[in-house]
């Protein structure tokens, strides 16, 4: 099954074509470039990219933190850039995010209970003592203590700064959590920790992730789709274990190729893939064609001229990349 | 960087529009004109006032007496003084130069001593006089400048019997009696900006002074009163310059109650005499003035970080 | 929307313990032992104000004299038992007027200083949060006030306004409103784009609620900061136009009004410049100290920069947007060194 094509249940959350350009001072950034996503209930898709590929501004248009220049963004059904500010403000209830930094996304002059119940006092949840009991519920559902309601952010460590990160975005009962870089920041050993914990959560809950990483070993524990970002377009897309077992793009295939513990122990045998050269061309000036061919090891004329579109390249896989367009009928329908 | 100098100069012409506008409108929305004060005690009747006031401009609405003002200010008619019926343009350019000297002495012996004393700060940093020099810095700013004046007037007064003549001359005319009458307001009006050089210069020259491109200079063997001079003085231009050109707005301010003090015919008494009879078209020429000469200075000290800093012109630094 | 398993109910929840008490007074305690020791100039900065402040508010109590009463028989006596500082060209005692005159400069600074914080703020804060045009607009009127010499601009309002203390406070408001409005504005800015902030419109939060609770707390070090430079330049303000004849009228007992009264026997009678000058400059000095302390305890980094000059009542604008930021950040930072200075060092992941 391609996944362009319809799926029997309407999924949770969906993005189409999405395009978002930043102008500055007489210079156009795109940061997004086309990007659709899916995201099924009770599932988790993950995206990877270097920085700069975009994936903190999908997180966004996502969230309608930003709005998209074109696009479409649905979320149950609901197209959020037409939703009113009342039905705007109901949806924000059930999606939220976790921040990269941990500390940076807390209020140094806000007390534990004040920054995780903030969300509650937003939409008129609870408050009194109904609001203490159920910050504390919150910080023992993300493994911290009710002791821990009057502190500040500065007295706690990453890791536990990352949990009231989290006990803040569950504080709403939310359908849908972005995960923007939400492990990055963290210690290797709390990383993992946490992403235990975030998994424990969405079979606790029912949670949907979209989780954004840079990490691809991180995106290939959580996620059950991967969607690869280059320069603000998504170039492969596919099952986790299966994309990078054996990745179809040239691009996915250097990130995984770039991962010292990851590629000796790839199973087909096949040569150890050439790495591209150099470094991604800035957003505000992309290349002609594929965006990707002045690092590609297989560039060919092609590749200069004409931009790939995303398609099927085998099941539940789809790679924008000249490469596949031979296989295409074959693999695609 | 023409286009951002262009820039910074529309934003200079936005900023000073605002301030004619500024400076009619409160002028005329405030109670009581020069022909009341002018007739206040004389009894005149209301005719012969309203007379004056047709004479003078003071019956049209503001937005006419603006749009005139602005008309004869372009051909370098600044109106013409209520009382004395002599041309603004003229009244100011009498006065101009006493301004400009004790403004400008008072300065460049600022700056002098700040320098001075900044480089020994710098230089001698962590001993005795390192530290006396932190206190007396946040001293000498704290010390308004007309009180510095006035305890110098008593300790001259005191110690010498001795006090700055009071009819300013022509330092063409009577250099000594000018020197005289000079020395006391130029130290007065210096001593601030020699403190906040002074301390710039020595946090600006530690912060070079530890940098690597100064231990290069060293490792190459060059002598120390050469690398403090040169090298690490010379990086601390940018900021002393910048520092000045800020404090021109204090010492212009300044000059109005120190020209008052010592009865320096300048453009503070000036101004401060016109506002007191409320002598419209001599204030506003000499607000807007005084506003312009503030505002070419930013634009002038942007433009230096501009050319020093590329990142400043195309905005990316800054947001 | 199927209801889902909901937080409420799923695990026992512990009980909530109590608010701790009076803990917003035992940190602000702890801050401020902090910062005494890290700056002992600042200090003695915050004695000197404190006994300033005791002067100003017990004067009545603690001046030997009425500070308007004529002694006709001891006009310009010289400093003597009967009185300390001596009297002036009326008789009057020089100490109790120099009390007082602390009073009216408290009066005129508080009143002053408060007023154009609140104000300033509120403008700094609403243009830089609502930013385009209502930024644009605003920023270019407060440009403009900033671009008038303030000594000027406050003669123009004071004159017109006539002399009195009332009216000083009204003049100096104008003048220094557009200081904290950069400041709020610059700080404004910065803290907008701090991740809590976007954590909060996540949420759902409006602005209202981004300001009251995200930005505004978040800005009120370098604020304060600046609040106690400011009030070292609007002390001397008031006792520079006190001293032009176009401030507190006479007799009111101000500093500035007393110098000027007393220019005139410069050679007969010192004690009558000397004594407020010394009053005058302390309490500029401790206001100005202070705030210098502040800064370097919020930002230890921060020792250069061309806002050195904060006394006067103009500030540049590259300077200002240049140092807010920077000032804040090291609160944060220092706030954090205070704590694990305080207390055990930050406890780490604990296994599971």
């Amino acid at each position: 099954m391609s996944p362009d094509a319809p799926t029997t249940e309407a999924p949770l959350f969906e993005a189409r074509d999405l395009v978002k350009r930043f102008r500055s001072r007489g210079t156009v950034v795109q940061a997004v470039n086309g990007v659709s996503l899916r995201i099924p209930r009770g599932r988790t898709v993950g995206l990877v990219g270097e920085s700069g590929s975009g994936k903190s501004t999908v997180a966004r248009l996502a969230l309608r933190l930003l709005d998209p220049t074109s696009g479409q963004v649905t979320f149950d059904g609901v197209d959020l850039l037409r939703a009113s500010r009342g039905q705007m403000q109901a949806l924000r209830r059930r999606m939220q995010i976790v921040f990269q930094d941990p500390l940076g996304s807390l209020n140094p002059r806000m007390r534990v209970l004040d920054a995780v119940g903030e969300p509650l006092a937003v939409h008129r949840i609870a408050k009194g003592s109904a609001r203490v009991d159920r910050v504390v519920e919150l910080l023992e559902r993300v493994g911290l203590r009710s002791s821990d309601l009057y502190r500040f952010s500065h007295q706690f460590s990453g890791g536990q700064a990352q949990r009231i990160g989290i006990a803040r975005a569950l504080a709403t009962d939310p359908d849908l959590i972005v995960c923007d870089e939400a492990v990055s920041a963290l210690d290797v050993s709390v990383q993992a920790q946490m992403l235990n914990l975030l998994k424990r959560l969405q079979s606790e809950l029912g949670l949907s992730y979209l989780f954004i990483a840079h990490d691809l070993n991180v995106v290939r524990y959580m996620a059950d789709e991967v969607c690869v970002m280059y320069l603000g377009q998504i170039v492969e897309r596919g099952d986790g274990d299966t994309l990078f077992a054996d990745p179809r793009h040239p691009y996915t295939g250097m990130l995984v190729s770039a991962l010292p513990e990851f590629a000796p122990e790839r199973a087909d045998g096949r040569a150890r893939r050439a790495v591209p050269r150099g470094e991604p061309a800035s957003p505000s000036s992309p290349p002609p064609g594929c965006r990707f061919h002045p690092r590609c090891p297989k560039a060919m004329q092609r590749c200069r001229e004409e931009a790939p579109a995303l398609h099927g390249v085998a099941d539940g896989r789809a790679a924008a990349c000249h490469l596949f367009d031979a296989g295409r009928e074959a693999s695609a329908r | 960087m023409i286009g951002y100098t262009l820039r910074r100069l529309g934003y200079g012409v936005v900023v000073m529009c605002l301030v004619t506008v500024f400076v009619f409108v409160i002028m005329r929305l405030v109670p009581g004109d020069a022909v009341s004060l002018q007739l206040q005690d004389t009894g005149v009747s209301k005719e012969a006032a309203d007379a004056l006031r047709g004479e003078f401009g003071l019956d049209d609405p503001v937005w006419v007496q603006l749009g005139e003002w602005l008309a004869g200010a372009v051909q370098g008619d600044l109106g013409t003084s209520f009382y004395n019926k002599e041309p603004v343009i003229d009244l100011f350019l009498a006065r101009v130069p006493v301004t400009v000297q004790l403004g400008l002495l008072a300065m460049l012996v600022g700056t002098a001593l700040g320098l001075t004393v900044g480089i020994i700060a710098a230089v001698t940093r962590g001993s005795v006089t390192d530290s006396a020099l932190r206190v007396f810095a946040v001293a000498f700013l704290s010390v308004p400048n007309f009180v510095i004046a006035l305890l110098l007037l008593t300790a001259f007064a005191l110690w010498f019997a001795w006090s700055p003549p009071l009819v300013y001359a022509q330092p063409t005319e009577d250099f000594t009696s000018w020197a005289q009458q000079m020395a006391i307001p130029v130290f007065a009006l210096g001593t601030g900006g020699m403190a906040a050089v002074a301390r710039l210069t020595r946090s600006s020259m530690l912060e070079s002074l530890g940098s690597d491109y100064i231990r290069t200079v060293r490792a190459k063997g060059v002598r120390e009163r050469t690398v403090v001079l040169k090298h690490s003085l010379r990086n601390s231009t940018i900021a002393v310059l910048t520092l000045l050109g800020l404090e021109l707005a204090t010492v212009l301010g300044g000059t109005v109650i120190i020209e008052r003090m010592f009865g320096l015919p300048g453009t503070g008494q000036l101004i401060y005499q016109a506002v007191l009879d409320r002598d419209y078209p001599v204030v506003v020429a000499c607000t807007i003035f005084y506003a312009a000469l503030f505002v070419i200075t930013i634009i002038l000290i942007d433009l230096l970080y501009a050319l020093v800093d590329p990142r400043i012109r195309t905005g990316k630094a800054l947001s | 929307m199927t209801e889902k398993l909901t937080l409420t109910g799923t695990r026992p929840v512990s009980p909530a313990p109590r608010p701790p008490r009076g803990a917003a007074l035992r940190r602000g305690l702890k801050a401020l032992r902090v910062f005494m020791r890290s700056q002992p100039l600042g200090a003695a900065a915050l004695l000197l104000i404190c006994f300033f402040v005791l002067v100003a508010l017990l004067a009545p109590w603690i001046s030997p004299f009425d500070p308007l009463e004529q002694f006709r028989r001891d006009i310009l006596e010289p400093p003597s038992g009967t009185y300390p500082f001596g009297t002036d060209d009326l008789g009057r005692d020089v100490l109790s007027r120099t009390i007082h005159g602390a009073r009216t400069s408290l009066i005129v600074g508080v009143t002053t200083t408060g007023v154009s914080l609140v104000l300033g703020t509120m403008i700094g804060v609403t243009s830089g949060y609502f930013g385009r045009g209502l930024d644009l607009v605003v920023q270019r009127v407060m440009d403009a006030v900033q671009a008038v010499p303030g000594i000027v601009l406050l003669l123009f309002i004071a004159v017109v306004l006539g002399p009195s203390v009332r009216n000083t406070i009204i003049a100096l408001t104008v003048v220094i409103t557009p200081s904290f409005n950069r400041i709020a504005r610059a700080e404004t800015l910065r803290v907008r784009q701090e991740p809590y902030v976007e954590a909060a419109r996540a949420t759902g939060a409006r602005a209202p609620r981004i300001l009251a609770l995200h930005v505004l707390p978040n800005m009120l070090a370098s604020v304060l900061t600046l609040g106690s430079l400011i009030f070292a330049g609007v002390i001397i303000a008031e006792s520079a136009l006190s001293f032009l004849g176009i401030g507190a009228p006479p007799p009111t007992p101000s500093w500035g009004l007393m110098l000027s009264e007393g220019v005139r026997y410069v050679e007969r009678a010192p004690w009558l410049i000397i004594v407020p000058s010394v009053a005058l400059s302390i309490a500029v000095f401790s206001f100005n100290l202070l705030g210098d302390a502040l800064r370097d305890h919020l930002d230890p980094r921060l020792h250069r920069s061309a806002t050195d000059r904060v006394t006067g009542l103009w500030w540049g604008r590259r300077m200002l947007s240049r140092l807010a930021p920077s000032l804040v950040r090291a609160t944060e930072q220092n706030v954090s060194t205070g704590g694990a200075a305080g207390g055990a060092p930050r406890p780490s992941e604990p296994p599971r």
